[in-house]
């Protein structure tokens, strides 16, 4: 086990100078000036200039980059060109609320659709069954920033039950949880459905049933447990785009959490800012699917990494 | 009989917040869609950043609501009659929220600051006018030569040359004065001697900013002043009418929506803004080298209609690049007239009777790219074959910039409420590229009015030489200026005495106050 963590985490180091370089490069091809960005609409050639020399951006690339992965080495990601304060700060600002939110989305989702699919798989063509399949096609089919704007005019507009957006109290977080796991709350609820549908099948659950054990048992303690694996893979995904990707449920919910920070990085050119978080978002991602398999080995006794 | 208690918390819930005056005594703006670079002046470039520094911040000048400069930190000020001297008498007793007293050993020392170049500021064109500025901000100068105090209370500048709109870019937010120290988190936690004393500054959520009771132009008449920033235009809508925040930026795709219904109706305010949407000819490429291409363009564009159906009527036809509201403008000069043929003709007599090819970039942002898509239309029509190319904002000014693009639509915000701020960047041969003048445009005829308006200090002469430079370029047709904007706002029944601000840092919300709930609703 302990060897299997090392591999790994071995593993993703070169993965994650592969996304550095990568970026780095992206951005020194892409249009857009940083300096055109920092200085606003009006500046002098001179201004420009001096900015670009201390910035370093007239280097030849391969010693920008030496400068740059020389930071991230010693833990520097630098400060960000337009605000001037430490990236690694703004991060560490921003990430524990996409991480609160993606982990009550990800609560939400698994509770309501894990308990959908189950129900479902115990009476398939019922009545559930089908409502859960008709949820399921329009949780799938509708854009987050749709649901969401609906959530916001239903719940806070018309009803008032809830604030529009913004951050603070568990009240604020309802909303954007719910518009951001409802995709998740419908692709869990057919996944455990047709996990446990095969599952319930086998020969061990009739043995089960055989040995006069009740439905509740048989469905909880022996069926489920075997069904867990593709849930986890779904889980697992999820939770990773969530935490890295919840830009347009941030930005409709006024959440100020890191998805918005990159999207006005990118937007400024705010090279430094834009490498820092990609980086410390692929080592999140990383993170997340050693986890993913670690609950494999949990989940499933069979599953063991060595 | 479980189920009625349920409803019970419901109902009491659906009962709370709604279209009454709120129990708060706090202020909330919606107008920030991202979060401010910093609230240190030296960095400001944005409008968030802008508005904020002057709530906290004062300058030796400042501008109201419709624009116009007034006293700021200097009672009044003089100008030597050759233009190049101002003498500025400064407000006596007054103190930063730190209680340090203001002197004009502050003036010098915020001007020197944001001229440093270890301040990595970038943004100090408004005291660039300065004798002496480039020097020290180039290293080649321990101090700046054109800053002087000769006493506590007085500060003399002298510029370079003559500006007659200098006063106006004292009131721009980099000029706002600062207290003597100032650490490496200032832009974090800001002091200044502003009617608002800063809070709290939540990334990405929101300013907060109480009352400084010691104002020297009286304490504000609410105590909390909120600015939150919320990046999506409906759900800033939607807290509105959730009765969350005070006032709201009507966005463009909602005008009819809420000029439509009686009762959104009556909670709007406009007024015009200080914002240009123009499309820039580069008049240094291919076919647009032609001033009659360049006409023809013109002509080929129906701009009343563009104005009246894409925009729901929210502008002023443009007949020049100096808005309606500001000295210069000319209001009854003739427009080019929509005419294809007269489009036509004149491609024909510039030598390409089958017409041109020309390109047209725009950035994403909805507005600009359905006109951009519309002038495309028009311009097709006439025979000017014309090809969008949409890139980010950011990809499409750098290209426009470094003067490889045909035609850019776009808009240009005025820094400061004169028409020199629309002349001088977008048009003058100095302005080129980075400058703001992405038409490339170099006259020299123009160029000597600009300067001559610069000098003049003489405000109804000053008035003539913008009118004919702006008529001069208007005809020598370096862009089609379509229409000066409005502003709309949502502003709520317990608000009172907000006024919309003309340019972004002209509402300092010191008399807005909210009434009681009988006040609001009559």
């Amino acid at each position: 086990m302990a060897s299997f963590l090392l591999r790994r985490v071995l593993l993703a180091v070169p993965t994650l100078f592969g996304v550095l370089v990568v970026v780095f490069l992206l951005l020194y091809v892409a249009p857009g000036d940083p300096v055109q960005e920092m200085v606003g609409e009006r500046a002098d050639a001179e201004t420009i200039a001096r900015l670009r020399r201390e910035l370093r951006l007239d280097d030849p690339i391969h010693v920008q980059f030496g400068h740059y992965a020389g930071g991230v080495i010693r833990g520097d990601l630098g400060t960000s060109y337009i605000t001037g304060r430490p990236i690694l700060a703004d991060i560490a600002e921003r990430f524990p609320k996409t991480l609160l939110l993606a982990s009550s989305a990800m609560v939400l989702a698994a509770i309501v659709g894990i308990t959908i699919g189950v129900a479902s798989a115990r009476r398939p063509g019922g009545w559930l069954d089908r409502l859960s399949l008709g949820a399921a096609y329009l949780g799938i089919s509708f854009p987050v920033y749709w649901v969401g704007l609906l959530l916001i005019l239903f719940f806070a507009v018309t009803l008032r039950w809830l604030p529009p957006s913004g951050y603070g109290r568990v009240e604020f977080l309802v909303l954007p949880a719910l518009a951001l796991g409802s995709r998740s709350i419908a692709f869990l609820a057919r996944v455990t459905r047709s996990s446990m549908l095969e599952v319930l099948g086998s020969e061990f659950v009739r043995t089960a049933r055989a040995k006069g054990l009740a439905e509740r048992g048989v469905v909880v303690r022996h069926a489920f447990r075997n069904a867990l694996i593709p849930v986890i893979t779904v889980l697992g995904l999820d939770f990773g785009y969530y935490l890295t990707g919840s830009i347009l449920t941030e930005t409709i919910f006024s959440w100020p959490g890191l998805g918005r920070y990159v999207v006005n990085a990118i937007s400024r050119r705010d090279l430094p800012a834009i490498q820092g978080s990609v980086l410390f978002l692929s080592v999140v991602f990383v993170a997340v699917n050693l986890l993913t398999d670690l609950a494999y080995a949990k989940a499933d006794p069979r599953v063991a990494y060595e | 009989m479980r189920i009625r208690p349920l409803l019970l918390v419901l109902a009491t819930l659906a009962c709370r917040g709604g279209g009454s005056a709120p129990q708060r005594n706090a202020l909330v703006d919606s107008r920030d869609t991202y979060d401010p670079r910093s609230l240190d002046p030296a960095l400001s470039t944005d409008v968030p950043t802008g508005r904020a520094v002057s709530y906290v911040f004062d300058g030796l000048t400042r501008f109201t609501p419709e624009a116009r400069v007034e006293p700021g930190l200097a009672e009044r000020w003089e100008v030597s009659p050759d233009g190049l001297t101002y003498t500025f008498h400064l407000r006596r007793g007054v103190t930063f929220h730190n209680g340090e007293p203001f002197t004009s050993r502050h003036v010098v020392g915020t001007f020197q600051r944001a001229l440093d170049p270890a301040t990595k500021g970038g943004r100090a064109e408004p005291l660039a006018p300065i004798k002496g500025s480039a020097d020290f901000a180039g290293g080649r100068a321990k101090s700046v030569s054109g800053l002087a105090a000769p006493n506590d209370s007085t500060v003399v500048i002298t510029l370079s040359e003559p500006l007659a709109s200098f006063p106006k870019l004292l009131a721009m937010p980099v000029a706002s004065i600062v207290p003597d120290s100032t650490p490496a988190d200032f832009g974090q936690r800001p002091i200044g001697t502003g009617p608002w004393k800063f809070v709290e500054w939540r990334h990405d959520d929101y300013l907060k900013f109480a009352k400084n009771t010691e104002y020297w132009g009286g304490a504000a008449a609410t105590d909390t002043l909120i600015a939150r920033i919320i990046p999506e235009p409906s759900t800033a809508v939607a807290e509105f009418e959730a009765g969350n925040v005070d006032i709201l930026l009507i966005p463009q795709g909602e005008t009819a929506a809420w000029e439509e219904t009686d009762e959104k109706k009556a909670l709007l305010q406009s007024a015009p803004a200080l914002i240009l949407y123009y499309v820039a000819i580069n008049a240094t490429r291919g076919p647009l080298k032609d001033v009659r291409v360049r006409q023809a363009i013109n002509h080929a564009v129906d701009t009343r209609t563009i104005l009246r159906q894409l925009m729901g009527g929210r502008g002023y036809l443009a007949r020049g690049v100096i808005p309606p509201i500001l000295e210069g403008a000319d209001t009854t000069r003739a427009r080019f007239a929509y005419d294809a043929a007269k489009a036509k003709e004149l491609l024909t007599a510039a030598g390409h009777p089958n017409g041109v090819d020309v390109e047209l970039w725009h950035s994403q942002d909805p507005t600009i790219a359905r006109l951009s898509q519309t002038v495309q239309g028009y311009l097709n029509a006439a025979g000017i074959r014309t090809k969008l190319v949409q890139r980010d904002a950011s990809s499409a000014r750098e290209a426009a910039r470094k003067g490889e693009t045909d035609m850019t639509l776009k808009t240009w915000y005025a820094d400061y409420p004169d028409a020199d701020s629309f002349l001088y960047p977008l048009l003058y041969s100095g302005s080129k590229g980075p400058g703001g003048n992405v038409s490339f445009y170099a006259s020299t005829a123009f160029d000597k009015l600009v300067r001559a308006s610069r000098r003049e200090q003489d405000d109804a002469k000053r008035a003539a030489i913008y009118r004919s430079a702006d008529s001069l370029a208007y005809l020598d047709a370096p862009m089609v200026p379509l229409f000066f904007y409005n502003d709309l706002y949502g502003v709520q029944p317990w608000i009172r005495d907000f006024k919309v601000p003309t340019i972004f840092n002209g509402q300092r919300w010191t008399d807005v106050k909210i009434v009681g709930p009988e006040q609001a609703n009559p």
